[in-house]
C-alpha cells in the first residue's frame, strides 16, 4: 500500500488584477477583474514506504502547492489525497505527528533564543517521551554535528548552521513522512553536501517517505532515484532518474583532448555535433547508440587524439531543456 | 497538553528577556502618558471643586488607577502578531502541528506581556508614592479579590479583541491603519483617560453597549467606591459575557479566516 497517494489532484488559485498607475488603484477600490491561476491541474501519483522523490520543475510550477496540499496547509479545488491512510487537510493530530515539512525559505525555529529550546518546545507539541527525545536528539546532533551550537541563539546561527537545526526540530517526532521544500536553497557547496548527505543517511536508516524539491540538480541526482516533473501545474514525467536522461537525452557526450597543434572544427565536424569548441579540447554530441563506433572512429582516424571520454549529459541540462521547451509552450 | 502552551509562555518570556531594553523603552512612554493626564487636571481643579461628583483628589485617583488598571492590562499591541503570522505565512508552519493555534496565541500573548507587567507594577508602586499625599487609599479585602479577577477578565477581554482584530488580516493587507484608530477609539471609550460619565449622554450608552466601560471604568470606580461592591459583581458578570461573546467571534472568524487561507495560501 503507498504511504502516500494523490489523485487528480487541482489546485486554482483566485487572485485579482491590477493596472498599473494611480487611476487604476481607486478604480480597484469599487471593482476588481478576478483572474484564476490554476496551480495544480489534475496530478497523479503514488509513493511508497522509504522511498525519496525528487519533485523538479521551474519556479511557480506547482511544487510547493502540492507540498502545502499534502502538508494539509491548503484545501485543494478538486481531487483526493491520502498520507499514510489520513487525508491531510482535514489537519488531524494522528497524522500531524507523523509528518514534518522543512520550508528552506521559511524558519521555523524561534528566532530570538537557542534551538535546544524551539527542540523541548516540539518534544511537548508532539509529545515525544523524555527518553525518545534525549535518544533522537543525540542521534541528530551526532549526525549533523551541531552539539556546539544547540545553546546559541538562532538569529546568531550561519544559514547552514540553521538550516540543519531546522532538520532537527523536524525529526525529533521521528515523523514517518518527510516533505523538504528547498532545503538546500542559499547554502554553500560544503554545507549543501552536508545537508546533503545526512539526508541520504537518515532516509537509508529510518526508511522515512521523504519528498524533495530543489533547484539544485546535485541534490537530485545524489539523492533521488526517482523524480516527478512538474510543468505548468502537471506531471511531464514520473520516473527513474536514469530513464529521464535517455528519454530527453537522447544522446551521449564525447570530450575529446587532442595533442599538438590541435584539430580544426571543420576536422570534427563529420563526427557529430560540436557542442564545444577548442582547437585542443572538444565536446562532440552523438546519438546515445552510436557513441562507442563514433569513439573508435575518431581513435583510428589520423586526428591527434590525447584523451577521449564518453559521459552522460547533465542532469541540469536535461532538465532545463525539458523546461524551457515547456516555457516555450505557452 | 497544558505543557505544550506553558512551554511557550515559558519561551516567550525568555525572548522577551532579550528585548530588556525595548521593554524599558515603553516603560517611558507610560510615565509619559501618566505625567500629561495629572497636568491637566491638577489645573483644570485650580478654580473648581468638584466635577460631576468628583474631588480633585478622586480625580487624580481617578486618572492614577485607571493609568495604572490599562497598562496591566494591556496586550501591547498583539494584533499585530496575529497579523503578522497570517501575513508572513508562519501561521502555515504553526497549522501543520498538533497544537490549537489560537491556544498557541494566548499563551504567546500571556508569555509576551510578563516583564513589561513586572515592571508595570514597579512603576506602580513608585507612582503610588509619588502621589501619595493625593492618593486615595481605602480599600477592603473583597474589593481587592474582586479587582483582581475583574483585571484578569479585561486582560482576557483585551486579548480577544487583539486576536479578532489580527484576524482582519485574512482579508486584507492594509490594516495598520485599521488597528491604530480601533486601538485609541478602545481606549477612549474604556475610560483610561478620564471618567467616561463626563462624556454626554448619548457617548456613556455607547461605552456601556460595548464592553469598554467594564474593562477600566468600572473597576475604578469600584476602587474609589463610588460603585457598590454588588454593582463590581454585576461589571465582573458582564466581562465575563463579554469574553463568551469574543470566543465565539474569534471562533467564527477563524473558520472563515481560515477558509480562505487554505484557498488562497496567503
Amino acid at each position: 500500500m503507498p504511504v502516500i497517494k494523490v489523485s487528480n489532484l487541482s489546485k486554482t488559485y483566485e487572485y485579482h488584477k491590477k493596472q498599473p498607475g494611480l487611476w487604476s488603484s481607486v478604480r480597484g477600490l469599487f471593482h476588481r477583474e478576478k483572474l484564476f491561476k490554476k496551480a495544480v491541474r489534475e496530478i497523479n501519483f503514488e509513493i511508497g514506504e522509504g522511498e525519496l522523490v525528487g519533485f523538479l520543475g521551474p519556479n511557480g510550477a506547482g511544487k510547493t502547492t502540492t507540498l502545502k496540499m499534502l502538508s494539509g496547509i491548503l484545501f485543494p479545488t478538486s481531487g483526493e489525497t491520502k498520507v499514510l491512510g489520513y487525508i491531510p487537510w482535514k489537519r488531524e493530530p494522528q497524522y500531524q505527528k507523523q509528518f514534518a515539512l522543512v520550508m528552506g525559505q521559511k524558519n521555523q525555529l524561534w528566532w530570538d533564543l537557542p534551538a535546544m529550546e524551539s527542540f523541548i518546545l516540539n518534544k511537548e507539541i508532539y509529545e515525544v517521551s523524555d527518553k525518545d527525545f534525549k535518544k533522537n536528539l543525540d542521534e541528530l546532533a551526532e549526525l549533523l554535528d551541531i552539539k556546539d551550537i544547540l545553546d546559541v541563539q538562532v538569529r546568531k546561527l550561519s544559514l547552514g548552521q540553521r538550516m540543519k537545526c531546522e532538520l532537527v526540530a523536524a525529526l525529533l517526532h521521528k515523523p514517518k513522512v518527510l516533505f523538504l521544500d528547498e532545503p538546500t536553497i542559499g547554502l554553500d557547496v560544503v554545507a549543501q553536501k552536508n545537508i546533503r548527505d545526512f539526508i541520504k543517511r537518515y532516509n537509508q536508516k529510518n526508511k522515512t517517505t521523504i519528498i524533495l524539491t530543489s533547484h539544485y540538480m546535485e541534490d537530485v541526482k545524489e539523492l533521488c532515484r526517482r523524480v516527478i516533473i512538474i510543468e505548468e501545474g502537471k506531471i511531464g514525467y514520473d520516473g527513474d532518474l536514469a530513464s529521464l536522461i535517455e528519454k530527453y537525452a537522447p544522446y551521449k557526450v564525447l570530450k575529446i583532448t587532442f595533442e599538438g597543434e590541435g584539430v580544426k572544427k571543420s576536422d570534427i565536424e563529420k563526427f557529430g555535433e560540436v557542442h564545444k569548441f577548442l582547437p585542443h579540447s572538444i565536446t562532440l554530441r552523438v546519438p546515445r547508440e552510436k557513441a562507442k563506433n563514433v569513439a573508435r572512429d575518431i581513435l583510428s582516424s589520423d586526428l591527434p587524439v590525447d584523451d577521449i571520454l564518453i559521459d552522460e549529459v547533465e542532469i541540469s541540462d536535461v532538465v532545463r531543456k525539458i523546461f524551457s521547451s515547456s516555457n516555450n509552450k505557452f | 497538553m497544558i505543557r505544550k502552551y506553558s512551554m511557550i509562555i515559558n519561551n516567550e518570556i525568555q525572548r522577551q528577556f532579550t528585548y530588556r531594553l525595548n521593554i524599558a523603552a515603553y516603560a517611558f512612554g507610560n510615565i509619559a502618558e501618566l505625567v500629561a493626564l495629572t497636568v491637566v487636571w491638577t489645573i483644570v481643579y485650580r478654580n473648581i471643586d468638584t466635577i460631576q461628583g468628583y474631588s480633585s483628589n478622586e480625580m487624580i485617583t481617578y486618572v492614577v488607577f485607571a493609568w495604572f488598571f490599562s497598562f496591566l492590562t494591556t496586550t501591547y499591541s498583539f494584533e499585530q502578531n496575529v497579523a503578522r503570522d497570517i501575513h508572513q505565512g508562519t501561521l502555515s508552519s504553526l497549522l501543520i502541528k498538533p497544537q490549537s493555534y489560537i491556544r498557541y496565541v494566548m499563551a504567546v500573548a500571556v508569555g509576551r506581556i510578563s516583564i513589561a507587567f513586572g515592571i508595570v507594577i514597579i512603576q506602580g508602586i513608585l507612582v503610588f508614592l509619588f502621589f501619595s499625599d493625593v492618593l486615595i487609599f481605602s480599600v477592603d479585602l473583597p474589593t481587592i479579590f474582586l479587582l483582581f479577577f475583574m483585571l484578569v477578565a479585561t486582560f482576557a477581554i483585551n486579548l480577544f479583541l487583539s486576536i479578532i482584530i489580527g484576524f482582519i488580516a485574512f482579508w486584507t493587507n492594509e490594516v495598520f491603519g485599521l488597528y491604530y484608530s480601533l486601538k485609541v477609539f478602545a481606549k477612549f471609550m474604556s475610560g483610561t483617560f478620564f471618567p467616561i460619565i463626563l462624556l454626554p449622554v448619548f457617548f456613556v450608552k455607547v461605552c456601556f453597549f460595548f464592553p469598554f466601560a467594564y474593562t477600566i471604568y468600572i473597576p475604578v470606580q469600584l476602587y474609589l467606591g463610588k460603585i457598590s461592591f454588588a454593582e463590581g459583581l454585576r461589571g465582573f458578570a458582564i466581562e465575563v459575557l463579554w469574553l463568551g461573546i469574543l470566543y465565539v467571534i474569534i471562533r467564527v472568524l477563524w473558520k472563515l479566516g481560515l477558509k480562505k487561507y487554505e484557498g488562497v495560501g496567503i
